[in-house]
């Protein structure tokens, strides 16, 4: 264990972790630095095919699973009426919370100069948009018949049928489909200048030429970075209120129908809380691995997990006092269902599945408190994990036990996925699995610009070092700060 | 002159359609298929046929030995849709769910399709001529050897001339007996009956009495004629707070006694000194004092001292018997004897109104002789018309053994049974529906059959058999001037063909055709016997008031159908009570053997409060070897542990053997309906007591507070405007434009409100209401072993294929649109009285229902009429509205059961020629409910339309409502003064389930009412 630990820096009074714009990068010292080091993460490796076979097996045999499906009727999935909704909105509602992460850190952190985003805001945010990829083909693996999911898009037609736009999966369709529009342009317009750099370093004049396309011709030129820092601003803006509102709107899935467990106001705030939580334990479980395998640790610094620690212990408290206001509620409405439902989500047939929740999501993520663990990688990917599988079950916990214990006693039942519902949300794995590899093999997982505005810039004679950020902002930056160890 | 190519040269059009259904194939695994279908007018219509539009034909249900009578609706040559007769007087117009599953007999894919003949070991297929001339040479090789005295002819009984009509033929060609065979018909009653009132079967007027005593007989399970009896029961149900207290003794808790206002849970086999005590209270005389028989009985003296005051001094009362041990002749003749002390024969007991037609019927005693003789090999020839002997009858008679010492025999069995099985010809009978036939249910009534369609296979009626068969003999030809039995039924009818003819449109005739008295039941034991066995426990055997004793089973309808009182489908179960289970460590499921002297027999336990502690019980009807591939292979066979113990009249003792119980080996999930069996407070099946609803109690008793409760402007009448839909703004009044949704509409359907009422009063718990369902709106079965899961890795080694029976039940995917919910009432710590009601659930067209306004594609929607209607080519399948109903009772077709290339496909030929043409079947993805039988709202309308009027009150009504045998169910427009449902929602006892939720249900139900004990 101790070896894992890495040693909080002595030196008194001064506070080893800066949550701040005073993110420091003491191990990058050049520009070419971090051209060769983040660009040298492009080159493939026998680990790296290894890894994405075992993605695309994955993807393969659950998408034979799902054809296997529709063959056969949706009966080969666990569900038991009046369990209606089972492992696929589960997997549904948890990929869409995993894809909050990454707009969050890049879009809300970005407006709140959060220093410590910038060197994980680039995987943050490919998380996002392959987990919205992935969310998204959820609903339409759980319909009954999914060759009619179109019907669910408002598009003109000579009958004039129109959706129903009082039902919340219809809003679900809009949330979606501009959350996954807004956060890939968001991606692709952070990247540009990444690009730019890949365009120039590349020798494949095939590569090269679609890398030059995909910049869009970047010049690296003043007027360039004007706009592209207003875009960026502006975008970042414009994602703020969609990672509110797109959980807001699957909390409404729920919320707006009168299951007992489901009807209430706080899934909203409730569930924006537990999809940013979701989302940062998935931003642990791929970043660790990544500044690992990469050598990166000069660059995603302890410090700037110790800061995402932090960020993830703040929600993790937020969700439980979510979870305990939904007892509380529970108490107080003096409502016999509400009451009966939680009893037996707690203490009654699915005891197993609430106490996963608690532990996952409210008492293990307790441990960040401490500074040790916080600054440990392996306790937090470990932690991660835990999130991950906690999270997954908090859907479960609210979609299931809700669904299996109504109104009706006669109609009281039980769950059990099938293997064809394990063997979609495997291959769910595998899809957002596949496509995460394949991107941080193809473009930098680390924002190369970004990083080069917080290393010392190069000194040189005839330019004085300009103390505005990209975006026209004072920097309170001073070479002078004492560094930081790795 | 071009010459086309004789090579095959792709063309631009094949081209393209090659293309294009790559192209398909690749993206559209799993789609819809559009099947081309030819659809040929008749050039020339078949007379009173007319394409699309309904004919119906009045016959009689042979399915049980009370030969109700029948209508069927027949669409362009097939029947598809059975009620009953409103004009007949046993059933008036009402149809059990026996009787509905008729159909599915019918339609059994397993029919034999033409005859058979034994080659080596196995029965092939023949043809007509050959089949009959096996026949003929063995009828002329038995005149011969001369052993014509040793045939015998054991039929399936059932009343009418057909008894009569083999016993002729059987005389005339110098055959020996012909036993009318029935396992269900309580001879030992019927004996006695005929004894003490001069009538087998008495009419019984539970209407008239003011207490019911129920020993054993379970008048709604099938015992006698259990729709004439419920719809008496029903309607002395209905007198509300003055209705007769029902008391039922008896070890295990059947439909009936679930029905009783208090249960006497007496040792199996104490029912006679129940009997004699309480008659020797009445009259005095000798007889055990009602304390000896509370101690023998294991009951307490005051409940029988309770009941015998009331007999005393409350007049009339009505008291039953048909209990099963070998002591159930002595028993009914106590019994009959407390009727005639207390002045019940005539009030309630009414022998001159009982049916007379039932003939001579034996049970297990002839049956045994008979295999005797058989296995004696005394019997050269052995015909066998409906009745299964091999199937029926304890295996300790070995008829099977003796069916192989029989020279020949012939079976006349529509289905590849047990018997039929073991026979050298098979002449396959048309089925009822396709055959001539009359019955007498009533002195001077007769009911007459006739063919509603024609026969589907290549069939012909047994009675036309042994005409042709006679025709051809030079000894018979002289005693038959009939060709055809047709032409022998309307010779005996009153009035002759032509009185026939025009009474054949209703069904009823006035007359007998009785050739000679009706036989009386002999008694043929008058003395007691005891028990058998030396085990710790009783073993209870009792027909399925489903299955009966057996021949429902290969009917999906009927195994689908849960059993009323366990709620369980498709498997045998042992019930066992609950502190037996604790006692013996069993949980539910668990395997449990029941050893006899006779034999041994394991099913998965089902903890039921409502045995005695000291006996388990299991249901006849399943454990068929042989009947099809719904049969087969499903459960077990009770008889395989019951001896050859009789009562007095010769019927099999189902109750006749103490029994070891032990836990066995496995365990089976039982495939049950059931959630919880208790309300948990809940408020959804309500009741009151008498006197509350007396004292004007009933709607403050029914109400609870809860908090946030709904206003009351909307209850308990349904006059609400239509509420608020799904589509916008219609429900605002501000809005403008309502469409069709204005009550002012040209349309006239925003002025309707259909809605239905539930009287719990009278609802039973048959379960006729759920077949019904079944039968008019092509709803799926889906218990049969191949309907599972298609795959399911690591639980069977030798098979990927789930065929466990019942599987989707298991997983709670039965598809029933109106399911009966059976909550208990107390009896939780240990007291040994509880209380059952029953509560019809189906959809209850919410006025604000939570489906509507979550569904994104319209699929399920508000109409102006008040009903909430689904659409099924609208369906996408995202269930949410499933989890927006708080009744729980929409129903997803989980797989492509209405789709012919599945094998989970529910319709197989030729069942699919049932589907009723007006209600789509589903195909799966696609959400189903409850319609409220839109098709036949549709259906009456257009008529009223095209015939220039309004929609009568009561002009129609719903398929469960129509056979529902207690009257429970109104249904109508209840936004009319003129509709009986407006009048029925306005009552007392009116509720809505959850009305605390603001659903401002269309489904109104009246409150239960309980009769305790202790002075009015």
């Amino acid at each position: 264990m101790a070896a894992l630990v890495e040693p909080v820096p002595q030196g008194g009074a001064a506070r080893p972790n800066i949550a701040s714009a005073n993110i420091q990068l003491p191990g990058v010292e050049s520009y070419e630095q971090v051209d060769r080091e983040i660009a040298g993460t492009l080159r493939p490796t026998s680990g790296w095919f290894a890894l994405l076979g075992i993605a695309i097996a994955m993807f393969l045999w659950g998408a034979g699973s799902w054809i296997y499906q529709i063959y056969w009727g949706l009966g080969n999935a666990g569900y038991q009426p009046p369990v209606m909704w089972g492992v696929y909105i589960i997997s549904f509602v948890f990929w869409v919370g995993i894809g909050h992460a990454g707009t969050l850190i890049s879009a809300i952190l970005y407006l709140f100069r959060a220093g410590f985003r910038t060197t994980i805001y680039r995987c943050a945010e490919a998380m996002t948009v392959f987990a919205v990829m992935t969310a998204g083909l959820f609903p339409i693996i759980h319909i009954g018949r999914p060759w009619k999911f179109f019907w669910l898009v408002p598009y003109p037609n000579w009958r004039l049928i129109w959706p129903n736009f009082k039902s919340p999966l219809v809003w679900d369709v809009f949330a979606i489909s501009t959350y996954l529009t807004v956060s890939a342009t968001f991606l692709y317009v952070g990247l540009i200048p990444d690009i730019a750099v890949l365009r120039d370093r590349e020798t494949n004049p095939f590569r090269k030429r679609l890398l030059a396309v995909l910049s869009l011709g970047w010049r690296n030129s003043e007027p360039e970075w004007r706009h592209f820092a207003r875009m960026y601003l502006f975008l970042a803006a414009f994602s703020t209120p969609l990672v509110l509102s797109v959980h807001s709107v699957v909390s409404f899935d729920f919320a707006m129908a009168i299951t007992p467990g489901w009807h209430t106001t706080i899934f909203p705030p409730y569930f924006v809380a537990g999809a940013i939580f979701s989302g940062i334990g998935m931003v642990f479980t791929i970043i660790i691995p990544i500044r690992k395998f990469f050598r990166l640790q000069h660059i995603v610094t302890i410090n700037h997990l110790d800061a995402a620690a932090k960020l993830a212990l703040f929600t993790s408290l937020v969700v439980g006092c979510a979870y305990l206001i939904e007892f509380w509620v529970a108490w107080y409405s003096a409502n016999e269902f509400e009451q009966s439902y939680f009893w037996n989500r707690v203490f009654g047939q699915w005891w197993w599945a609430a106490w996963i929740m608690l532990s996952c999501n409210m008492i293990f993520p307790l441990s960040l408190f401490s500074q040790r663990l916080r600054r440990n990688p392996a306790w937090l990917f470990i932690l991660s994990i835990l999130i991950n599988i906690g999270m997954w079950f908090e859907r479960f916990v609210i979609i299931v036990p809700s669904l299996s214990h109504e109104f009706e006693p006669w109609q009281w039942t039980s769950y059990i996925p099938s293997w064809v519902d394990v063997s979609i949300l495997a291959g769910s794995f595998g899809w957002f699995f596949m496509w995460f590899l394949l991107f941080i093999k193809n473009l930098p997982v680390i924002a190369i610009a970004e990083v080069k505005e917080i290393i010392p810039p190069p000194l040189r004679s005839h330019q004085v070092p300009r103390d505005v950020d990209v975006a026209g902002h004072h920097l309170d930056f001073s070479p002078e700060t004492p560094g930081e160890r790795d | 002159m071009s010459q086309l190519p004789t090579q095959p040269v792709v063309k631009r059009r094949e081209f393209l359609k090659v293309l294009g259904s790559a192209g398909a194939a690749a993206t559209a695994v799993g789609c819809s298929q559009e099947r081309v279908e030819q659809l040929i007018p008749y050039i020339t219509s078949p007379d009173h046929t007319v394409p699309g539009v309904s004919t119906n034909y009045s016959t009689i249900c042979r399915e049980c030995s009370a030969a109700c009578g029948v209508v069927a609706e027949v669409r362009d040559g097939r029947a598809i849709k059975l009620e009953g007769n409103p004009a007949h007087p046993v059933n008036r117009g009402a149809l059990c769910a026996r009787g509905q599953a008729a159909l599915q007999g019918l339609y059994n894919p397993d029919r034999y399709r033409g005859p058979m003949v034994r080659e080596g070991s196995q029965l092939v297929p023949a043809t007509w001529e050959v089949a009959l001339q096996r026949v003929r040479q063995q009828i002329a090789a038995v005149r011969v050897a001369g052993t014509g005295r040793g045939v015998r002819f054991v039929s399936q009984h059932e009343s009418g001339s057909f008894g009569g009509f083999v016993d002729q033929w059987m005389a005339a060609a110098g055959f020996g007996e012909h036993l009318a065979f029935d396992p269900e018909a309580d001879l030992a009653v019927r004996a006695v009956n005929q004894a003490e009132y001069g009538s087998a079967s008495p009419a019984l007027d539970f209407a008239a009495a003011q207490l019911i005593v129920s020993i054993g007989a379970d008048f709604l399970d099938g015992w006698g004629s259990s729709v004439s009896q419920q719809l008496s029961f029903a309607a002395a149900r209905a007198r509300l707070a003055v209705a007769p207290r029902f008391v039922y003794v008896g070890a295990r808790r059947s439909l009936t006694g679930l029905n009783a206002d208090e249960w006497i849970a007496c040792r199996p086999g104490s029912e006679l000194s129940i009997a004699n005590a309480m008659l020797a209270a009445l009259i005095g005389g000798g007889g055990p004092t009602l304390a000896e028989a509370a101690t023998a009985a294991g009951v307490s003296e005051a409940a029988l001292q309770a009941i015998v005051d009331v007999l005393r001094t409350t007049r009339p009362s009505l008291v039953l018997a048909g209990v099963g041990t070998p002591d159930a002749h002595l028993v009914a003749q106590t019994v009959a004897r407390i009727n005639k002390a207390v002045g019940n024969v005539g009030p309630t007991v009414k022998p001159a109104d009982g049916p007379v037609g039932l003939g001579a019927t034996v049970g297990a005693q002839a049956m045994g002789a008979l295999a005797a003789e058989m296995n004696a090999g005394s019997v050269p020839m052995l015909f066998v018309r409906g009745a299964n002997p091999v199937y029926s009858l304890p295996r300790v008679l070995q008829f099977a053994e003796g069916m192989q010492r029989v020279g020949f025999k012939v079976s006349f069995s529509c289905y590849p049974d047990e018997t039929a099985e073991l026979c050298d010809v098979v002449l396959p009978d048309n089925h009822t529906l396709e055959s001539w036939g009359d019955s007498e249910p009533v002195a001077g009534t007769l009911g007459l059959q006739q063919p509603v369609m024609d026969p589907l296979f290549n069939t012909r009626a047994a009675a036309d058999v042994l005409l042709d068969l006679a025709r051809g003999d030079a000894a018979m030809a002289s005693r038959f001037s009939a060709t055809s039995y047709r032409d022998f039924v309307m010779a005996r009818y009153p009035g002759g063909r032509e009185a026939f003819a025009q009474a054949l449109a209703g069904g009823i005739g006035s007359g007998s055709t009785l050739t000679r008295a009706a036989p009386a039941p002999a008694m043929l034991r008058t003395t007691s016997a005891p028990l058998t066995g030396d085990g710790e426990f009783y073993l209870i055997v009792h027909p399925s008031p489903v299955l009966g004793a057996g021949a429902g089973a290969n009917k999906p309808w009927l195994q689908e159908l849960p059993d009323p009182v366990s709620k369980i489908a498709w498997q045998s179960w042992v019930e066992v009570h609950p502190s037996t289970a604790a006692r013996l460590g069993i949980r539910p499921g668990d395997h449990v053997t029941i050893t006899t002297p006779a034999g041994s027999v394991t099913a998965p336990a089902y903890l039921y409060l409502g045995i005695h502690p000291e006996a388990v019980a299991v249901a006849l009807g399943q454990g068929h070897t042989a009947y099809g591939r719904y049969a087969q292979g499903i459960g077990i066979n009770a008889l395989d542990a019951l001896g050859a113990t009789v009562d007095g009249a010769g019927r099999l003792a189902w109750t006749q053997a103490r029994a070891t119980v032990s836990k066995a080996e496995g365990r089976s999930p039982l495939v049950t309906t059931e959630g919880s069996a208790r309300q948990h407070g809940r408020g959804i099946a309500r009741a009151v007591t008498a006197a509350q609803l007396a004292a004007g109690e009933a709607r403050q008793d029914a109400h609870h507070e809860f908090i946030g409760d709904a206003s009351h402007e909307f209850l308990p009448g349904l006059r609400a405007p239509v509420a608020n839909d799904a589509q916008g703004d219609l429900g605002d009044p501000a809005s403008g434009s309502k469409g069709m949704y204005a009550p002012d509409h040209w349309s006239g359907m925003a002025s309707r409100r259909w809605a239905m009422t539930i009287d719990l009063a009278r609802c039973t718990g048959c379960s006729a209401c759920v077949t019904a369902c079944y039968a008019e709106n092509n709803i799926p079965t889906v218990g049969a072993r191949w309907q599972g899961r298609s795959l399911r890795p690591f639980h069977n080694a030798n098979s990927g294929w789930d065929t466990t029976p019942g599987a989707n039940i298991l997983k709670g995917r039965e598809m029933a649109w109106l399911r009966i919910e059976r909550y208990f009432e107390g009896g939780e710590d240990g007291a040994a009285d509880f209380e059952t009601r029953f509560l019809p659930m189906l959809c209850q067209h919410c006025g604000n229902a939570p489906c509507e306004s979550v569904c994104p594609v319209f699929a399920t929607y508000h109409a102006p009429d008040g009903l909430n209607v689904q659409v099924y080519n609208r369906c996408v399948g995202t269930r949410y509205c499933s989890n927006g109903c708080p009744y729980k009772v929409r129903y997803f077709n989980w797989h492509g059961y209405g789709e012919v290339e599945r094998r989970q496909y529910a319709f197989p030929e030729p069942l699919n020629l049932q589907l009723n043409p007006d209600v789509t079947v589903r195909g799966k993805g696609v959400m189903e409910k409850c319609s409220f039988c839109v098709q036949r709202i549709r259906d009456a309308e257009n008529l009223a339309a095209q015939e220039g009027r309004e929609v009568a009150p009561d002009e129609f009504t719903t398929a469960c409502a129509q056979a529902c045998p207690s009257r429970a169910i109104v249904f109508g427009d209840a936004a009319s003064e003129q509709w009986s449902v407006s009048r029925q929602v306005e009552d007392q006892r009116a509720y809505h389930v959850f009305e605390e939720l603001n659903t401002f249900t269309a489904v109104v139900y009246l409150q239960k009412v309980n009769h305790p004990g202790g002075p009015r």
